[in-house]
């Protein structure tokens, strides 16, 4: 009956009308403390996105107390000293396929580009106050969680005006003293060192709930992977705000090379009997093989996905939400562990899991070809991805190292819907980008449509102190593509600018794409891969070099003209004799003086050795 | 007279030749003028037309183009090439406006010709001053100079400073020390530099004086027309100001001249030296570097004093080597003053090798630039050791323009001398 209790109420949840809706909300917010969650969804080309969530609230009372229960003390007390309203913290990884896997987790809203990204609301009466609080938070940040947040300073950090929205409640404060602050670090490598302390934040430590199956070794093999911490107040309608803080984590796996025994590791192609080959091709025989289909390769455990299987649950997370969740088809046989409930969810698409707090969980998914065999007939295996709102991929144009081009392609799929969005980029200083140069074109057509930039902000870079930001509104019309191009120009640092791997090149942060709905509200959020824009490197082993031969150059001129200058004109026969003659006259008179006296000298002691009445003048003569 | 209107017709045949050349240049090769802007040794930070460009649409956007990285020319271009039509869809006019410009810096070289003070000033006559070129030649020698060729087709912003700098020389040699020094003004408003040529140009102006109103006393008269230049300069800040609303432009123009905070690679000595040097050194070298700049207007000034042309020559050569952002649209202003000394031609020593080396460093110059840049053989030290080469051909043209002017100042005094081997001691 007790295992009974949550399903009950869910359907309720979903079910019954205001009046139990009302009353189980505010029971969500004021009882349910914390929760996890886990959402299972194969993808297209045996792909398996985990997204592992969990939610903590705490009264924004308690907070203040430092009564911090469920919230991570550690962070709660940084976000206190530097007067963060709202913290949005992400470590991404890969890059997220959307020609085959579809719309993003969570619309996008709970990822970043590759590397670090934050982005805070402070509060502070002034731009300054702002940065000092925002220098405190990077750093106490970059301590907590291991990662170079302390390198966001202010040539990385820029103040968006458009892209970003708070998504908290924020009563009684003004726009003047809250400050947005953006900071990006696409060159960080975010590894295991950032998933321990983000582990620790949890209630459970990862010793117990869908926690126990992050490992790193998993984690960061995946294809795209991203990690989110989120702190937002939330003030439903007449209750007491609270604090909550969410913590995500999406990744995407490849099941093939999940499934790859830890010990035996390397991949080697498959004997030609086990290759899957496409049978209806009118070629394939004995000796050819089309690969069939990646989406048939769909069998996996748990154990053998996380390298694990899950111990129990958290006790202390909230008993209504399925700690896990499966998205196949309903028609799809899963089998699991003893002592599990499985609950098919009437979207026909999705089932979840309850689990005992104390027993292991483990599902298997068999191979959907021996499913077929059982129900004849064509079923799909996998929920169907949804088609995202907007398709972008960014590169680099242009060649040499000198001037470059960044053009961004921007695909609408939808046949009937325009699509409205801010794109957003925050480029470094020594990219410098000619803003007269963007254009906006539609595929198709030739020279610029000037009807799809809508509204541009930008705010030019400054040398050494301040990144380009630029935001522009735009809308692609149904069921085109538009490419926005700008030029820009490589500029060349000082040489103890360049990093150790100078001809690597820098890494350009991925550009925020903020879908908004007719309200102006962010409805999907994705983002393009980073880039890597290589500059022009000077010879490092020079310094000394360059000194010294422009220093001769310098003075080769300087003395020259110093000397045409100062110096006397005369007869090459006047004057002093000067030259190679002159030495050699000098150097004789020189030689024939000490001659001389060596001789005088010689003499002069031999006489007086000897003859002392012998005078020196006879001697000279 | 039938002279004088030959004259008229030549005058006229060369300016229209010279305009119909650069619009020919300009409208057959669409492509040439975009691609000279993008020249590393035509367009400097502080002169390109591209940032220009920038800088105009920033301000027409009402984003100030100080608060950035980009822009580092001076104020009031930005009206001025508001008010011409679009230089994309329309760029004739921009092309029109480079010309006019170009032919006017020509017109101010010819009258500098045509006083002849180079061979004959207030306190010193040549004895060779009667072998001279005429205004038509040297204004034809800077017209058809290639390199003020590529810096008309280029664009750069450089030739109005070239412009203001030939008419200051212009207006003081026929005795107008108030254009003198208003345009003069305008010079080092544009690029700074030009405030260097003072002292030798306010000397210049005393020695040309109209006899009817001649200063008598040299002090007093640097005292009436100093004031004017910083007036003037005062004038054109104010203005500044009220275009762009702050002072922020200060900075953003001058102050980059004077710490190179842009690196960007060009024909000078300043670039890689300030991309390798220390960072503990890198104000210290700053401030030699500038001095080093200066050092020589007080030498010149003093010594070649019965020649103020030549020591204003001879400084424009010097900054067209030693200048944070020189490019070669300074060398063109310095080869086309230098045909003004025709007199002195037969007592330089070195002319073949400073032709030799500054072809090579010409036709080399942008080949290893290309290597490095594009082509990925080469590195930095390629491109260089080319401007290294660049700069000492012209220092030996500027050293022994120096020898050849005070050898003939000198073989007044030593006439017997004339065609003798001669030394310094």
């Amino acid at each position: 009956m007790r295992q009974f209790l949550p399903f009950f109420s869910l359907s309720l949840l979903s079910f019954l009308s205001t009046t139990c809706g009302a009353t189980s909300t505010t029971s969500d917010t004021a009882a349910a403390d914390y929760h996890e969650q886990l959402v299972l969804r194969p993808l297209p080309q045996s792909a398996l996105l985990a997204s592992f969530n969990f939610r903590s609230n705490i009264t924004v009372s308690e907070f203040e107390a430092h009564n911090f229960r469920f919230f991570p003390r550690s962070l709660g007390q940084i976000l206190q000293h530097a007067g963060t309203r709202e913290l949005h913290l992400r470590f991404g990884l890969g890059r997220w396929d959307s020609e085959s896997w579809g719309a993003r987790p969570w619309d996008g809203a709970r990822e970043g580009g590759t590397g670090v990204e934050l982005w805070a609301w402070l509060e502070a009466q002034s731009d300054e106050e702002a940065d000092h609080k925002w220098l405190t938070l990077t750093n106490a940040l970059s301590g907590l969680f291991c990662a170079s947040l302390n390198f966001i300073d202010g040539t990385r950090t820029t103040r968006p005006v458009m892209s970003f929205q708070p998504e908290g409640d924020h009563p009684n404060t003004t726009a003047t003293d809250t400050h947005l602050l953006y900071g990006v670090l696409p060159h960080e490598v975010v590894c295991t060192e950032n998933l321990t302390p983000f582990l620790k934040l949890l209630p459970c430590k990862g010793k117990a709930g869908i926690a126990t199956l992050l490992d790193g070794h998993k984690l960061f093999d995946a294809s795209w992977q991203s990690m989110a911490i989120d702190v937002r107040p939330i003030c439903p309608a007449g209750g007491e705000c609270v604090l909550q803080i969410e913590l995500t984590i999406d990744m995407v796996l490849d099941i093939d090379r999940s499934k790859r025994p830890r010990d035996n590791p390397i991949p080697r192609p498959p004997p030609g009997h086990e290759l899957p080959c496409n049978t209806s091709k009118p070629y394939h025989s004995h000796d050819t093989c089309f690969p069939a289909d990646h989406e048939a390769n769909q069998d996996w455990t748990l154990s053998q996905i996380f390298g694990r299987s899950m111990k129990g649950t958290c006790p202390l997370t909230d008993s209504k939400v399925p700690p896990v969740c499966l998205q196949v088809p309903n028609s799809r046989a899963v089998y699991h562990s003893d002592g599990v409930l499985e609950k098919k969810n009437l979207d026909r698409i999705s089932r979840c899991f309850e689990i005992k707090p104390d027993a292991d969980f483990e599902i298997v998914l068999p191979n959907p070809r021996d499913d077929q065999e059982n129900n004849q007939g064509a079923i799909t295996h996998i929920v169907k991805p949804e088609t995202p709102l907007l398709y972008a991929e960014r590169s680099f144009t242009g060649h040499g190292q000198e001037r470059g081009g960044m053009q961004t392609i921007l695909r609408n799929p939808s046949p009937d819907t325009a699509v409205e969005f801010i794109y957003m980029e925050s480029l470094p200083w020594f990219m410098r980008i000619y803003l007269h140069t963007m254009s906006a074109r539609i595929d198709g057509q030739s020279g610029k449509d000037e009807s799809l930039v809508k509204e541009v902000y930008y705010r030019p870079a400054v040398d050494r102190a301040r990144a380009t930001q630029l935001e522009v509104r735009m809308r692609v019309p149904p069921a085109s593509t538009v490419f926005l191009t700008y030029d820009f120009e490589k500029s060349i640092l000082r040489y103890t600018e360049y990093p150790p791997d100078a001809n690597r090149g820098f890494d350009v942060a991925a550009a925020v794409i903020t879908i908004l709905n007719s309200a102006n509200e962010a409805v999907y959020n994705l983002r393009t891969t980073t880039l890597l824009c290589s500059l022009p490197t000077p010879d490092f082993s020079m310094p000394y070099n360059v000194i010294i031969f422009t220093s001769t150059a310098i003075a080769l001129a300087f003395g020259g003209m110093f000397n045409i200058l100062v110096r006397r004109f005369v007869a090459a026969d006047e004057g002093p004799e000067v030259g190679l003659a002159a030495v050699k006259a000098k150097l004789k008179g020189r030689l024939a003086v000490l001659a001389k006296r060596f001789g005088g000298a010689g003499a002069k002691k031999g006489v007086v050795e000897e003859v002392k009445p012998v005078p020196v003048a006879d001697v000279k003569e | 007279m039938d002279g004088g209107k030959v004259t008229v017709g030549r005058t006229a045949g060369l300016y229209i030749g010279a305009a119909v050349l650069r619009l020919a240049i300009f409208t057959l090769l669409p492509g040439l003028p975009d691609l000279l802007t993008g020249r590393v040794e035509i367009s400097t930070p502080v002169t390109s037309f591209k940032r220009l460009q920038e800088g105009l649409f920033l301000y027409n956007h009402n984003v100030s183009p100080y608060d950035g990285g980009v822009y580092h020319q001076a104020p009031l271009f930005l009206p001025l090439f508001s008010l011409l039509p679009n230089a994309l869809s329309y760029p004739i006019f921009t092309y029109l406006l480079y010309i006019a410009v170009d032919l006017l810096s020509a017109s101010a070289l010819w009258k500098i010709a045509d006083s002849g003070e180079a061979g004959s000033s207030a306190q010193f006559t040549s004895p060779r001053r009667e072998k001279r070129w005429s205004g038509f030649v040297i204004a034809a020698a800077f017209l058809l100079n290639p390199f003020t060729l590529a810096t008309c087709i280029g664009r750069s912003t450089s030739v109005f400073t070239t412009c203001a700098i030939l008419h200051a020389i212009a207006k003081a040699v026929s005795g107008a020390p108030f254009g003198a020094m208003v345009a003069l003004s305008f010079a080092s408003y544009l690029s700074m530099y030009p405030l260097l040529l003072l002292p030798p140009l306010l000397l210049l102006c005393y020695d040309r004086q109209r006899p009817d109103r001649a200063d008598k006393s040299a002090l007093s008269f640097a005292a009436t027309h100093v004031p004017v230049v910083f007036g003037v300069l005062a004038l054109l800040f104010g203005m500044s100001y009220l275009i762009t609303g702050s002072w922020e432009f200060l900075p953003s123009t001058y102050g980059v001249q004077l710490t190179l905070s842009d690196l960007t690679p060009n024909v000078g000595l300043w670039w890689y030296f300030f991309i390798e040097m220390f960072d503990s050194f890198r104000s210290f070298f700053l401030a030699v570097f500038w001095l080093h700049l200066s050092c020589y207007v007080g030498g010149l000034t003093v010594r070649i004093r019965r020649q103020p042309l030549v020591v204003l020559t001879l400084l424009l050569g010097i900054f067209a080597i030693f200048k944070p952002y020189p490019s070669i649209s300074d060398t063109s202003l310095f080869l086309g003053l230098v045909p003004l000394y025709r007199h002195v031609f037969p007592l330089m020593r070195y002319t073949f090798v400073i032709a030799a080396v500054i072809l090579y460093a010409s036709f080399l110059g942008p080949a290893f630039y290309y290597l490095w840049i594009y082509a990925g053989s080469g590195n930095a030290n390629f491109f260089y050791a080319i401007t290294l080469v660049w700069g000492l051909g012209q220092s030996l043209l500027v050293c022994d323009l120096m020898f050849a002017v005070l050898r003939d100042e000198w073989e007044v005094e030593r006439p017997e001398m004339v065609g003798k081997e001669i030394r310094q001691i």
